[in-house]
Order: structure tokens, then C-alpha cells, then sequence
């Protein structure tokens, strides 16, 4: 007799069902009627989910849109001290895992477990090249001092001045605290001139950090995601009949590769050449 | 109800004139919701008692009735079409200050308030003459505050950061209380962690200073006042702008103009803005003040908040025909200065020399 | 032959645990059971506890605010305890309380059954979202032994930023309880597109699912812009990044845009529940179907779609532009229509029906009387220039109170009232519920009415004190909380002395025509015990059978058991 306890677990598979007559497949849950619709209403939710994450990230591009359209002498300049050349490279890496991502999804839906596993890693690993091109990115910047708020011009967090002496930390977590209003900032940007950032850059660099921490953040999910799917999909657990969580969790990695496809040119390229 | 003007149960009296015209739509909208209410729940309660269950009461199936359906639906609209248009249209005259307005600076911060008067001189009561529009600019030294002067019925948050402004018209002679209408903190034990206050009976200085002070504390008045009673009144607090220049704060009024000049010169604005009407690498400031002129992001008004933000943000919005070449100020110039930059492009209208240099 | 084509089961299911037709609340015993349960009506009843001891809490800090409001000067707390504890009262009611409360405690209960589905879509993201809500409360709490707040509900800045209290943790409490509310309503909305039960089309849905789903949309798409409004000003805090504080160059306006982007349609996951729930009190104690089901399923929609255009409307006198307040004027009267079709069409439902005046039907009634109020002084807020006079004065507190005490607390009593049987199979004393009604309905009317008149003569908002002339007001308010409380404590002191005290409930003992009550009370583990094929709407009761109507208290007498 099925436990009365745990009604509905995929995962547990079908043995404790014993003498049970209904035949339905290993993978069905128990509250869903048929395959299809248990498929439809993953898809569908993760759909859904996905328009909660474009919607908060909506909210930090809306707040771009409008510090850009009050400040563009800032956003003219600031640009110049992102390094375009790693950030065309995380693109290129990102829409790369994409393409291995949708592979990983064919060869699950013809069969092809070891393929699938292949491209999930690969996928995987595509993800890591990321973080680390943008470990050095932000490396760099905290190197500089092109850190938001308070820490502006400050390099590594320290060396803030207050009263004249020089104090630990920048970070703070009452604005009253602040040594003043920011300064300029003297600094070299990414094609090696001698750039002066005015005062508000922070708030450049607020958003940047904000904006593209955010994004890592999602990138680990994904990895995360695709990690336990690889998991599963070495376990067995997938089939030409199922492949559900591969389906979804590379269409997670989609968004995360769309979000970054916004976020690169509107940081990166957008601005004044010089 | 006797006078137009006195208190209802309501509502406090009436003390400008916008008073009347929000009395009246208030009123409008509350027998409205009356005749509705009465109507609704009438209705409901006689419905309930008149088809309660009981023997031999049967309900009768639901049908349906299209018309009424519709009915309900687009007649509200033609009500709330007017609420809207009337209040639109109040809220209009609340916002436009009449053109010959004395101006009179707010400066709110916790917890207190500062009103400055054209003369430079400063008090914490607000006095002002009867039957004269009165244009209050806002400021805020530290968080959002608001001002709220319920017989006056003007309400607008004091903004740090921007200047926010109000007006009104006193129809009589009297007082009303000023509160603070946007939370901002407070604490109320006195100095030196002594016990808190009592609040004295005073109307008009229920938080003596040195107790407790705080959002709810943030009371001050309105005296409107007879025109002689008036010119008594800024007598009395004379002409202070030597104690405001010593604690490095500025004067308004044609002094502060002058101050202003002197920045005109040491700030560097020489260098691209002339006061004579000829133009140079930037628009000249002569009769610019409350003009409109058309930016790269469309028309706007030269007004406190455009000048301020010139000065700190030059790029957001600049004058057609001219290259956006201006640096920003940020940092370098403070609040007090642009507050007589302001005064200085005020005092250069279209007539009149700019005041001569000191 | 029965119109809903389920076998209707007997008044009670059989009582051995390893029996799937056995009661839900059978199936498994132990609080590891419930702790790790997948069953949507084991987790809405955990919910369900949650949400009625943060309502507790929130009530506490009410009671103590209005106690210390009965006198001018300090009464039993100095200033800086009063700022915090209406920063507590407010946060805890509409982030730990009123948000969860319909959708995740009864929602979750209800919503399957009332399509026919065995579960919602996700179960285990149902389970999951619990847990993140108790994640998210116990954050939120943490602020209180940190320091608490006390910037008032609404975070303002700069005062937000710059004030020493414990403002990050409860906006990381809230940011975490956000995504709890984010989960639910993704669960709704999968469910309802892809569980229907055959027969249940979407004219056929119980109102109770369409304001379900409304609120599930409004939940989905309102809540990640409070998420990142609230990680931007836990950011600017720590870091200054410098987006609302103009010292570093920001705007503090700004905030108030993105706060009150979502927090106006949070408010409609708020009524839009409540609203849900009259629908089918009104429904079953009328005895007849509701009129106009058709407007009112849309009316639904259209507040969760109308309610994102008019957040505006709460910044009238923060330095707006006069275009964007007349923008958010016209939309905020267009959101009143939709309001007010419910109203009338609830109202004409009771015309010529055959009225029960049990305790829920009380309820309805009563939410009618009190959201015809708040909805009414809506009108006054949305006129701009009345509302210069009235806005951070106590008129907005008591038109807020008024619709979201008045109509969603309301409206979520009478549903506890309603569906206490069929949740736990136990009646409550109807005797007691109806005296605990008469204290909630007078007491509340008179703790708000003399807020509204204070208001409209000037007394502002969050105020720790106040001038002499508005005493009178402030002490027949506070009379008003002990009477409130009084019947809030003897409504559930009802509710749970039906636990252990209660007469066995019959299968469907209001008599509804409703697809919940066709299913045994308590209901089996998978709700029905076989799929049901839906013939008939769920307030048809001139095609329900006898049988169906039946309420079933003739067997349960005739059993001669009790309690």
C-alpha cells in the first residue's frame, strides 16, 4: 500500500507501491494525472520565475536608465574603466555555455546520457571561466579604488580619512559617518591614460557592482542548477520521456547568458569614445 | 456654519483662499459617500432580514441583468470623472504661486523649523501679512520633513537635496498651527538623560526646546497679521545678516545677491557667464530668472531647483545653442553659496543695474 | 445522479491512518509528519498557525501603541520605544501577517480542492516556501534584539539610511518573507492552468480560485521590485552607493517610487483575498448563485492589473510633478470601479436569496459595512487638492485600517468561521463566535471612526504626542483596541476550543452548493477519492442534488457522537 505519509515524491520511484495497480511511469508524481502535464506545469513555472528575475532586475536597469539620464557626464566617462576585453570575453563564454546549455537539452531529449553529461560540464565549466575573468575584473577595480559609495577612491576597502587621520575601513554602515563629500579620483583607466573621475562616479560604480554582483550571484544558481541536474542525469534518472529538470534548468542558464547580453553593452559600450 | 470660514465638526476653519474650494469638494465627496453607504448597506441589511431563511422561503435562482450590470459600472465613472476634474483643478492653484508672492524660506530640519524672511532676518514662528499671497521655499538640512498647516490647508514634504515649494492666501486675521506631516525620528528624554517631558499647555509652544523633541515636536505657527502688525513684526527681529554671515550661513535678499557677486567672481563663473545680457561661452544671467528656456531635454523654467542643478549636474539639461562644456561644482561650492548665486540671478531682471560690487 | 459526479462520502472517513480515504489530518502521525508533510492542507494549517501568532504579535504592539496614545506626555513608553513599535506593528501586520494570510493559509488549503486537483503543482516548493517564510520572520525578528527599527513600515531615506537602528536585518527579513510570497503565488498560478479538474473551465471556477489568482499574478510580478528596492537600500546603507541619499548625490523620491511600486499592488494581494472569500460567504448563505459572476471573476483581474498603475498617488505631496499626479489621480478613480461592481453584485446576490445569518455570514455582511467605508474614503485620498489636507494625517491611517482590517481581516475571520469544520472537522460554538462578532464590529468601528475625524482636523501620522484638542479623539480610540481585542480574543478562543470541545462536523454543514463541500470533512489525503468531473458551477443550487445540499447534521445526530 503506498505510505500514506509522502503522497507525491518522483524521485522515490515506484517499488513501495508495491501490488498497486495503476501503472504510471517512475518519474509521474502522484498529484499529476498524466506526463504531459506534470511537463507543463514545470515549464509554465519556470516561466513564471523567470519573469520574478526579469522583473528585479528591472528595477536596477530602471535605476540606470535614470542616473544616466540625469548624469551622462558620468556615464560618458566611467566606461573607460571597465575592461571591454574581458567583458567581450564572459560574452563570448556565456553565449557559448548557452549554445552547450540547448545541447544538453537535445541529446537528453534523443537519449544520449553521456552526451548530455558532456555538455552539462562543459556548460559547467564555461560558468567558472566566467567568475574567474570577472574575480580579476573585480580584482582590479577594488585595486584602484573604483569602489561605490564611500569607498570611492579608496584601494582594498582602507585608507579612508576621517579628520584628517587615516581610519581602517571604508565601508560604513551609517552614512553619517562619512568623511565628506567624495573626492575626485585621479586614476589610470583600462587603455592606460590618466583619467580624473568627478565626485559622483560612485554612483557608477554602485550600480556596476550592483548590477554585475547581482548577475554573478545568478551565475552560481545556474551552476548550482546544472550541477545537480549533471548529478541526476549520471544517476540515470533521465530519459528520452523525461528530461524535464535538464530542459528547465537550461533554460534558467538562458536567462542568466540574456541578463549579462543586457548588462554587457549597457556598462561597457555605451558611452563617449575617446 | 454660520461664517464661511468657521471650524466644522469636520474640518478646522477656513484661513486661505483655497479653503473654501476643498471644503467644498470634501463635503461633496462625504454626503456622496453618505447617500452610498445609506444606499448600500441599507439595502444589504434590509435584503437579509427580509429574505432570511425560514419555512416555507425559498431562494430564487440567480438571473441576470446585463443592463444593470452596465449600469453600475459606467455611472460611478461619470462621478469620479468630476471628483477628478475638481480635483485636478484645485490642486492646480495649490501649485501655481501667484506672481507677486513674498517669498519666504523654510529651512526644516530635525526638529525644528527656521523661517527667513526677505529682510535676511530669521525666526522660528512664521508671520505673515493678511490678504497677501505668500510663496514658501523649502528646504531640508537633513531628512524628508513636511509642512502642514491644517486652517491653511497646504501640505507639501520638505525634500533634502531639492527645493520644494507652497503658497497660500490668508483670508483673516489669526493663527494656525504648523506640524510636521512626514515621520522623522525623535527621542524624548532631555538632555543628559533626563526624565522625559510633560508638554506644557501653551498653544502656541506646547514642546518648549531643551525637552522633547522629535517628529510630533516639530510645531511651530502661523501668525497672520494686520499689514502694520506686520512691519512690527520683521522691525522686531531686525536685520541679522551679520550673524548669519559670521556662522557662515546666507542672507537672503538683496544682500545675499551681493554675496552673490562676490562668487560670481572667485567661483569662476566669470569665465563663461556674463551679468550684462552678452553671451559667452554660457547664457548670460540677466533676466533669465523664472523665464522658460528651451534645453537639449525640452522647456523648463529657470527656477531654484534649475539653477542648483546647473551648478551641480551641468550636463543634465542645457540651454539650446550652447556646448556642454560646463564643469560640475559638486564639492566644491555649498549649500549656503548657491543659495546666493540664487539670489544673485534673481535680483538681475530685466531692469535695474546688478547691485553695484562690494 | 449526482450533478458533480463525485460519490459523495459519508460524515465522517474511516480512521485508520494506513487508509488513504482516511483524513488528511490522520495520514501520519507525529510533528516530523507535519514538518516534512507535502500535503498542501497539512502546510496551509502550519501557515495558518504562523500567520495567527504574528497577528497576535502585531495586535500586542497595536494595543501598546494606543495605550500609550490614551494621554498627551509619555503614558508608559518614551518616544523612541512608540517610533519602533509602529515600525513593528506595521511590518509584522502586512509582511508576517496580511500578505501570507489568505493565500498561503487558506489559499493553499482550498485552492486544489476547489479545482478538483489532488495537490498544487509543486509541493515541495509549497513545503519550501514555508520554510523560507519562517526563515524570513525569524530575520525580521532578529531586528528587534538588534536594536529594532524605527523608520516607520515604509523605510523612507535618507532617515532609513541614516538612523542607528537595526534597519538591515528587517529588510533582509522582508526581502527573504518576499520570496516565500513569490513561491505561493507561482504555485497558484502552474495550478490553475494545469490542475483543473474535467468539467472545471474557467466560468466555472469557484470565485475564491479567481481572486486566488489574481493575487498569485499581483504576488509574482510585484514582489522581486520590492526585492531589489529593499537590496538597494540595505546596499546604500552599508555601502553609500549614494541612489537615495542626497548628501552623495541621490534622490530620496526615487525610493518612494520603487517602495510604493510594489506596495500598491500589495495592498490588492491583500483585499483581492478577502474580497475572494465574501464571494463565497455571500454565495452559500444566500443560497443562491452570485450575481454577476462573470464581473466579478474580471473585476479580479483587473485590480491586480490596475492596481501596478497607480502607486503614485501615495507621493501627491512628496515634490511630484503636477502631470505624473494627475496621471496617478485618473488611474487611482478608474481602480475604484472594479471595487465597486463587487460591492453591488454581492449586494444583489442577497436580494431574493434565502439568508442564513450564521457567524460567517456576519462576517460578510460585515465586511460589506466596512470595506463600503474604507473604499468610500478612498475617494477623498484620490481627489488631489482634499488630499494635500488629508494625506500623514490620521485620515489615511483609518482608511487603511478600514480596508485591510475591516475588509481583509474581516473577511479572513468569517472564512475561519466557514471553513473551521471542513479544515478540522469539529463545529465551533456558534453562540460565541456571534458575541466575539458584536466586539469586533463595535469595537473596531470605534477605534477608526475618530481617527478619521481627527484626521480630517489635523492630527498627523506617527506622532508620539499630540496637542490638547484631539485628547478626546485619541481616549475613545484607545477604549475602542480593548473592545476590538476582547472579540478577537473570544473569536479565537472559539476557533480552538472547537478542537477539543467541538461537535463532529457533518460533511457540509452551512448547506453549499461549493465544490469543497462535496469531499469529506476532514478531507481524505488526495481531497477526493476519485478525480471529480465538474457538471455544474459551484453556486448552482438549482442543479445541485439534494444529496449534494444535504448538510449532513440528520447522520451525525443520529451517530449520537460527540466531540
Amino acid at each position: 500500500m503506498a505510505n500514506v505519509s509522502e503522497p507525491v515524491n518522483p524521485g522515490k520511484g515506484h517499488a513501495e507501491h508495491g501490488g498497486d495497480a495503476h501503472a504510471h511511469p517512475s518519474f509521474l508524481a502522484h498529484h499529476f494525472d498524466t506526463p504531459a502535464q506534470q511537463f507543463n506545469a514545470a515549464k509554465l513555472g519556470m516561466w513564471v520565475f523567470i519573469a520574478t528575475e526579469i522583473l528585479m532586475f528591472g528595477g536596477l536597469f530602471c535605476a540606470y536608465a535614470i542616473w544616466r539620464a540625469v548624469d551622462p557626464a558620468i556615464f560618458d566617462q566611467a566606461h573607460h574603466f571597465l575592461n571591454k576585453k574581458m567583458g567581450a570575453s564572459n560574452t563570448i563564454v556565456l553565449l557559448f555555455s548557452s549554445l552547450t546549455a540547448a545541447l544538453a537539452v537535445r541529446s537528453a531529449q534523443v537519449g544520449k546520457r553521456k552526451l548530455t553529461s558532456i555538455y552539462l560540464v562543459i556548460t559547467i565549466l564555461c560558468a567558472c571561466a566566467f567568475l574567474v575573468i570577472k574575480y580579476f575584473e573585480y580584482s582590479h577595480k577594488i585595486h584602484l579604488g573604483l569602489l561605490p559609495g564611500h569607498c570611492f577612491g579608496h584601494p582594498g576597502f582602507s585608507g579612508a580619512i576621517q579628520n584628517g587621520e587615516e581610519v581602517g575601513t571604508c565601508l560604513r554602515v551609517h552614512a553619517d559617518q562619512a568623511a565628506g563629500t567624495p573626492e575626485w579620483v585621479r586614476a589610470i583607466d583600462e587603455d592606460g591614460h590618466v583619467q580624473l573621475l568627478p565626485p559622483r562616479s560612485n554612483m557608477y560604480f554602485g550600480l556596476y557592482f550592483m548590477m554585475t554582483g547581482l548577475h554573478g550571484l545568478h551565475v552560481l544558481i545556474g551552476m548550482s542548477i546544472l550541477g545537480w541536474v549533471l548529478v541526476r542525469n549520471m544517476k540515470g534518472q533521465f530519459s528520452k520521456e523525461y528530461f524535464t529538470a535538464v530542459d528547465l534548468g537550461a533554460l534558467y542558464w538562458h536567462l542568466v547568458d540574456l541578463v549579462w547580453i543586457y548588462l554587457f553593452p549597457l556598462l561597457y559600450l555605451v558611452g563617449k569614445p575617446e | 456654519m454660520n461664517e464661511p470660514n468657521a471650524a466644522t465638526f469636520q474640518l478646522p476653519e477656513q484661513m486661505s483662499t483655497v479653503a473654501p474650494e476643498i471644503d467644498w469638494l470634501y463635503y461633496f465627496i462625504y454626503w456622496l459617500s453618505v447617500v452610498l453607504f445609506v444606499a448600500i448597506v441599507g439595502a444589504m441589511i434590509y435584503f437579509a432580514i427580509k429574505y432570511r431563511e425560514r419555512k416555507g422561503h425559498k431562494a430564487e435562482p440567480t438571473g441576470h441583468n446585463l443592463p444593470l450590470e452596465i449600469a453600475w459600472t459606467v455611472a460611478p465613472v461619470f462621478i469620479l470623472v468630476f471628483l477628478f476634474h475638481k480635483g485636478f483643478e484645485g490642486y492646480m492653484n495649490l501649485s501655481i504661486a501667484p506672481a507677486n508672492s513674498m517669498e519666504i524660506r523654510v529651512n526644516a530640519k530635525q526638529w525644528s523649523w527656521e523661517f527667513v524672511y526677505p529682510n535676511g532676518a530669521s525666526s522660528d514662528k512664521l508671520h505673515v501679512p493678511v490678504h497677501k499671497p505668500i510663496k514658501l521655499v523649502m528646504a531640508s538640512a537633513d531628512v524628508i520633513h513636511s509642512f502642514y498647516a491644517p486652517a491653511l490647508r497646504v501640505k507639501r514634504d520638505v525634500v533634502p537635496g531639492m527645493y520644494t515649494t507652497v503658497w497660500f492666501e490668508a483670508t483673516h486675521v489669526g493663527k494656525d498651527d504648523i506640524a510636521c506631516a512626514e515621520y522623522c525620528g525623535g527621542r524624548s528624554e532631555g538632555p543628559n538623560g533626563t526624565l522625559p517631558y510633560q508638554p506644557s499647555d501653551d498653544p502656541d509652544n506646547p514642546y518648549p526646546p531643551g525637552q522633547m523633541t522629535g517628529h510630533w515636536a516639530m510645531h511651530s505657527m502661523v501668525y497672520v497679521e494686520a499689514q502694520e502688525d506686520f512691519d512690527k513684526f520683521m522691525k522686531s527681529i531686525g536685520d541679522p545678516c551679520e550673524s548669519y554671515a559670521s556662522q557662515g550661513k546666507a542672507c537672503p535678499g538683496t544682500i545675499a545677491a551681493a554675496q552673490g557677486l562676490k562668487l560670481y567672481s572667485t567661483k569662476g563663473c566669470v569665465a563663461c557667464h556674463t551679468t550684462t545680457g552678452a553671451k559667452l561661452v554660457g547664457p548670460s544671467w540677466k533676466g533669465i530668472w523664472a523665464h522658460g528656456e528651451t534645453t537639449d531635454k525640452g522647456r523648463i523654467v529657470v527656477d531654484e531647483n534649475y539653477v542648483r542643478e546647473s551648478i551641480l549636474d551641468p550636463q543634465a539639461k542645457v540651454v539650446a545653442g550652447y556646448p556642454p562644456t560646463m564643469p560640475t561644482f559638486r564639492g566644491q561650492i555649498s549649500d549656503a553659496e548657491i543659495d546666493e548665486i540664487i539670489a544673485l540671478i534673481k535680483s538681475l531682471k530685466d531692469e535695474g543695474p546688478a547691485p553695484a560690487q562690494q | 445522479m449526482a450533478a458533480v459526479d463525485i460519490p459523495i462520502s459519508g460524515a465522517h472517513a474511516a480512521d485508520t491512518h494506513d487508509d488513504p480515504d482516511a483524513s488528511y489530518l490522520k495520514a501520519g502521525r507525529g510533528i516530523g509528519s507535519w514538518l516534512t508533510t507535502l500535503d498542501h492542507k497539512r502546510i496551509g494549517l502550519m501557515y495558518l498557525t504562523m500567520v495567527c501568532l504574528a497577528f497576535f504579535t502585531g495586535g500586542i504592539f497595536a494595543l501598546l501603541i494606543r495605550l500609550e496614545l490614551f494621554s498627551r506626555g509619555r503614558t508608559i513608553m518614551d518616544a523612541e520605544t512608540y517610533n519602533r513599535f509602529f515600525t513593528l506593528h506595521g511590518a509584522i501586520m502586512v509582511f508576517l501577517f496580511i500578505i501570507p494570510s489568505v493565500p498561503a493559509a487558506l489559499g493553499n488549503f482550498f485552492l486544489p480542492i476547489m479545482i478538483g486537483a489532488k495537490d498544487v503543482a509543486f509541493p515541495r516548493l509549497n513545503l519550501f516556501s514555508y520554510y523560507i517564510y519562517l526563515l524570513g520572520a525569524a530575520v525580521a525578528l532578529l531586528s528587534i534584539i538588534m536594536g529594532s527599527v524605527d523608520t516607520g513600515w515604509t523605510f523612507y531615506t535618507p532617515y532609513s539610511v541614516q538612523t542607528q537602528n537595526s534597519v538591515i536585518s528587517m529588510t533582509l527579513g522582508a526581502f527573504i518573507l518576499g520570496f516565500s510570497s513569490i513561491l505561493t503565488g507561482l504555485n497558484f498560478l502552474v495550478t490553475v492552468h494545469t490542475m483543473r479538474a474535467p468539467g472545471c473551465t474557467w466560468s466555472r471556477m469557484p470565485l475564491f480560485v479567481w481572486g486566488m489568482y489574481a493575487t498569485a499574478l499581483i504576488q509574482v510580478l510585484a514582489t522581486p521590485v520590492l526585492a531589489i528596492t529593499l537590496l538597494l537600500l540595505c546596499a546604500e546603507r552599508f555601502f553609500g552607493i549614494g541612489i537615495f541619499d542626497p548628501k552623495l548625490g541621490g534622490d530620496p523620491v526615487l525610493f518612494q517610487h520603487f517602495f510604493w511600486f510594489y506596495s500598491h499592488p500589495a495592498v490588492y494581494i491583500m483585499i483581492v483575498p478577502g474580497m475572494a472569500i465574501t464571494s463565497e460567504l455571500i454565495a452559500t448563505f444566500s443560497r443562491r448563485a452570485i450575481f454577476g459572476q462573470f464581473a466579478i471573476a474580471m473585476s479580479s483581474i483587473s485590480l491586480a492589473v490596475l492596481g501596478f498603475l497607480v502607486w503614485g498617488h501615495h507621493l501627491f505631496a512628496a515634490g511630484m510633478s503636477e502631470y505624473a499626479t494627475m496621471l496617478f489621480s485618473a488611474l487611482t478613480f478608474l481602480v475604484a470601479i472594479p471595487s465597486g461592481v463587487k460591492v453591488f453584485n454581492w449586494t444583489a446576490t442577497i436580494y431574493k436569496g434565502s439568508i442564513l445569518w450564521a457567524s460567517p455570514m456576519l462576517y460578510a455582511m460585515a465586511f460589506i459595512f466596512l470595506f463600503t467605508i474604507g473604499g468610500l474614503t478612498g475617494l477623498f485620498l484620490g481627489t488631489l487638492n482634499v488630499d494635500i489636507h488629508l494625506t500623514d494625517t490620521y485620515f489615511v491611517v483609518a482608511h487603511f485600517h478600514y480596508v485591510m482590517m475591516g475588509g481583509t481581516v474581516i473577511a479572513f475571520v468569517g472564512g475561519l468561521l466557514y471553513w473551521w469544520p471542513k479544515m478540522t472537522g469539529k463545529m465551533h460554538d456558534e453562540v460565541k463566535a456571534k458575541i466575539g462578532f458584536v466586539f469586533v464590529f463595535v469595537g473596531f468601528n470605534t477605534v477608526f471612526i475618530p481617527q478619521f475625524i481627527m484626521g480630517s482636523r489635523g492630527m498627523p501620522r506617527r506622532y508620539y504626542d499630540y496637542l490638547p484638542q484631539y485628547e478626546i479623539f485619541h481616549r475613545i480610540s484607545t477604549v475602542g483596541s480593548w473592545i476590538l481585542g476582547t472579540g478577537l480574543l473570544i473569536t479565537g478562543y472559539t476557533l480552538l476550543e472547537a478542537l477539543w470541545r467541538g461537535k463532529r462536523a457533518p460533511r457540509n454543514p452551512w448547506g453549499s452548493a461549493g465544490y469543497e463541500w462535496m469531499t469529506d470533512t476532514p478531507p481524505c489525503l488526495a481531497n477526493f477519492h476519485k478525480t471529480p468531473v465538474f457538471t455544474r458551477g459551484p453556486y448552482d443550487y438549482h442543479l445541485a442534488t439534494p444529496e449534494e445540499l444535504a448538510t449532513g447534521w440528520d447522520e451525525v445526530e443520529q451517530d449520537g457522537k460527540k466531540g
